[in-house]
């Protein structure tokens, strides 16, 4: 599906993500723990559909339990002593729940960066990148035209060469070595050669006069603008409730919850609306379409 | 207004003796849409690049040459990048970025316009090309065509008043290159562009051109309008009359007088033969090609086979036979992406079909082993020859071709004086493989194959990119091996090469052969898919394919 939350601009994008892993990494709390997973989780199937489902339960699923069952084997601190395990160490209730949260963290993480590599595509970071280093923008976009380039080059003349009986893949040690070094060689005097006239077409279209521009096709719009407000105000909220330790947990040696005040109350809500944004915002999306299309 | 003006210039590139370009003189209207032609190596790029000085070689230049009445040695760098546009051959080699709309807005970020301009002026380009829909694909998903065309639209931006081409369509495909040179003639009609284009094409490209100039060893030997042009070639009795189109090339032989108005166009060639043949009996063609009765052996058989990329992709090879005898010269023709290629890898054992047979010799291919595969049997020249070559010097990669042999280093040596000999290679036996021009890279790289003693040959569009001298070259060298009882299997865009050389033909769609013939009644029976030569003279004489045909046609009826 389309997804309206990528269409913002970049720079929101990017700090959105940023944001979101950041406090990932940083509360431990099981409600504001539960709120990223929840978030992480939809916007992933939102984005990537049916694979995200696979992804997850193929595979974080299995790593959340082998997690949370390693943590208590290694790691006996904690004051609530469930049993003792053959080697005499005990096995503690903090240090299952430690391990649950620290691998609820973890596939959060995941989850989020999952999104960013599917929302982040290489032109919004080159764009980003560009503003701060304008050189690097050129370089990068040079790269992600070469790199496959190269590949396929390198495909191709192995390719050729397997039609002379040359091939790479078959042969004793000596000989596919020597193949091999062969298609370097080649690749490396093709790339040279090659490379003359992507220099003359780089000149030829006044590369390296003074004051180079940089040309992208992200524009920052009043409601990117409108979104990036909401977004700093939330993320200020967050902020404030990690800084005042509002949404602070401690698991050693006992388990010691913040309590739940109006103030943390708060803190969650704008949490929770913080990391349910690219989901609200699609919802939103998808509503104004049901709406604009029954009254056509 | 003038474009350009060449006071006497010459150019000699360093450590070499011969001049490449010698006293020119020429001046080039505003808006002229000018065709440069000449044999590779006639001076043709050498003339071009001068007209950019970031683009011109090193090496020793006399004369002077002013743009717009202006020195050009003196006109500021910035103004020549955005007046002076300049789109080389290679499709790919040019592109720089990742993104088409980064690559359109590439000349323009160089000039330093700002966000405002630039949009406007990549929206307007993409708008004229028809970019919009791919405006946001990678570059490495366009096909050739688009590709080339993207590189013009990225000049374009840049609002050049001067468009200068070297040979942008000779990798592209008959298709593809016809709509860049429509694209071309839109360029230079509507927004009064001048055009200076060096081409092989020159039976599509004629048609648009008001000016041709004719280069023959770094001299200018003919300058007029393309028909006039023709004439003085004709008259000069000059070997590159041998690459005007087909229209003039019958007539010339017809009407051998000077003073003549020769046709250009296919269709002012038909005309020209109806007025020829006007009451006149069209004589019927002796074949001279009387199809051997002999049983031959088959060696190049596929049967009933299908072919796919991958377990969901659609078939691209369907249901595909097809037999090729002994000492065939068998031709594969047909459109872009109809598996033609495919097919050939099948043949090479290098792709797998999932169903049917492929029998190369009576033996299954992929029974047969890398040694037996291509040692004395199967022999596959790359569409890029380049891909084969490894040492500095053209003999040297010939020597390396035999490293793996068990023949003493006289008989290594004797070997490739051989195949130097019979592919031409000898005035360029020294020079680095990466050096030669496409038609001696196509000879060398065919040498190294044929080092290998191949029975068949596989060959992927031998002729693309190659001028019609290349072309008789190669032509000349793949019937002598023919005549030693080589098969060859060519896939190729070139139906005039086809039908000249081929012995059959067949014409693929769909991922199959939908028909095969001897050439000659294989080009009789198309009635789109022919030679211009063909298109002119059917409806007297379907038979008749090439211009010699024609010609013949034309000169025997009474």
């Amino acid at each position: 599906m389309r997804d309206s939350f990528a269409g913002l601009h970049p720079a929101l994008t990017f700090s959105y993500f940023v944001c979101m892993i950041a406090c990932s990494m940083l509360v431990m709390h099981p409600i504001a723990q539960a709120i990223a997973l929840v978030g992480a989780f939809s916007y992933s199937v939102l984005v990537k559909g049916a694979k995200a489902l696979k992804f997850s339960f193929i595979y974080l699923l299995p790593m959340l339990l082998i997690m949370a069952v390693m943590n208590p084997a290694f790691n006996h601190q904690g004051v609530t002593i469930l049993f003792y395990l053959k080697s005499g160490n005990p096995v503690t209730l903090e240090s299952i729940l430690y391990g649950v949260a620290a691998a609820v963290m973890f596939i959060t993480m995941i989850l989020w960066f999952s999104c960013y590599n599917a929302v982040m595509t290489s032109d919004k970071f080159i764009y980003l990148f560009g503003k701060v280093i304008p050189a690097l923008s050129l370089v990068l976009s040079m790269v992600l035209r070469f790199v496959p380039r190269y590949i396929e080059q390198i495909k191709a003349i192995s390719h050729a060469q397997r039609c002379i009986g040359r091939d790479m893949t078959q042969g004793n040690l000596w000989s596919r070595a020597k193949n091999g070094i062969n298609i370097l060689s080649m690749m490396t005097t093709w790339a040279l050669e090659n490379g003359m006239e992507t220099a003359d077409s780089m000149k030829s279209r006044g590369y390296g006069l003074p004051g180079r521009t940089t040309f992208s096709i992200f524009r920052f719009d009043g409601r990117d603008g409108i979104l990036l407000g909401i977004m700093g105000l939330l993320a200020a909220i967050m902020g404030a409730g990690i800084m005042s330790g509002t949404v602070s947990m401690r698991f050693f040696p006992s388990i010691k919850l913040a309590p739940v005040t109006v103030w943390s109350m708060a803190v969650y809500a704008a949490y929770a609306l913080l990391c349910m944004l690219p989901v609200i915002i699609n919802l939103q999306e998808a509503w104004k379409w049901k709406r604009i299309e029954s009254k056509m | 207004m003038e474009a350009y003006r060449v006071e006497n210039v010459s150019f000699s590139y360093p450590l070499q003796e011969r001049k490449a370009l010698v006293g020119l003189d020429l001046a080039i209207r505003s808006g002229e849409f000018v065709t440069l032609c000449g044999q590779s190596g006639s001076g043709k790029s050498t003339l071009l690049r001068q007209f950019k000085t970031i683009l011109t070689p090193h090496g020793k230049r006399d004369g002077m040459i002013y743009f717009q009445g202006e020195p050009l040695s003196s006109l500021e760098q910035r103004r020549q990048a955005s007046e002076i546009g300049f789109v080389q051959q290679n499709p790919d080699n040019q592109l720089v970025t990742d993104k088409v709309w980064h690559e359109l807005a590439f000349g323009l970020e160089s000039l330093g316009c700002d966000q405002r301009t630039i949009r406007l002026r990549v929206a307007e380009m993409a708008s004229f090309f028809g970019i919009q829909s791919w405006f946001h694909k990678r570059v490495a998903e366009l096909s050739g065509g688009q590709k080339q065309l993207l590189n013009l639209a990225g000049v374009m931006a840049m609002q050049p008043s001067v468009l200068i081409l070297d040979e942008p369509t000779s990798q592209l495909d008959p298709i593809a290159a016809q709509e860049f040179l429509d694209t071309l003639r839109r360029i230079n009609r509507d927004l009064g562009t001048t055009i200076i284009l060096s081409e092989h094409r020159l039976e599509e490209v004629l048609p648009l051109t008001e000016r041709l100039i004719v280069m023959d060893q770094g001299r200018i030997i003919a300058d007029a309008p393309p028909a006039q042009a023709g004439a003085a070639l004709a008259e000069m009795n000059h070997p590159m009359f041998a690459a005007m189109p087909s229209a003039m090339q019958i007539a010339r032989v017809v009407h051998p007088e000077s003073g003549v108005v020769y046709p250009l166009t296919i269709n002012e060639g038909r005309n020209w033969i109806n007025k020829w043949m006007k009451d006149k009996a069209p004589a019927q063609l002796s074949d001279q090609s009387a199809v051997d009765a002999s049983p031959v052996r088959s060696v190049v058989e596929l049967r009933d086979v299908w072919f796919r990329y991958d377990k969901l992709a659609p078939d691209t090879i369907k249901d595909l036979s097809l037999t090729v005898k002994e000492g065939e010269w068998y031709c594969i023709v047909g459109g872009n992406g109809t598996g033609k290629t495919t097919a050939l890898s099948l043949i090479g054992g290098t792709q797998l079909p999932y169903r049917g047979k492929v029998l190369v010799n009576g033996k299954d291919i992929q029974k047969q082993g890398l040694k037996e595969r291509f040692h004395r049997n199967l022999g596959i020249l790359p569409q890029n020859p380049q891909h084969l070559f490894l040492k500095k010097t053209v003999e040297l990669d010939l020597l390396e071709m035999l490293a793996d042999s068990e023949l003493g280093k006289e008989e290594r040596q004797h070997k490739v004086e051989d195949v130097i000999l019979l592919a031409e290679l000898e005035s360029v036996r020294h020079m680095h493989p990466y050096d030669l021009s496409g038609g001696e890279q196509q000879r060398a790289a065919l040498a190294k194959i044929l080092l290998m003693e191949p029975r068949i040959l596989l060959l992927d569009e031998p002729t693309k990119g190659l001028d019609a001298f290349f072309k008789v070259k190669l032509a000349r060298l793949l019937s002598n091996l023919t005549r030693q009882g080589v098969t060859i299997v060519m896939v190729s865009h070139d139906i005039e090469f086809c039908a000249r050389h081929a012995d059959s033909c067949a014409l693929f769609f769909d991922g199959s052969v939908v028909t095969t013939n001897r050439t000659r009644a294989f080009f009789a029976g198309n009635s789109f898919y022919t030679t211009a030569a063909n298109r002119m003279a059917r409806h007297f004489c379907p038979e008749a394919i090439t211009t010699e045909d024609v010609a013949r046609l034309c000169q025997s009826s009474h």
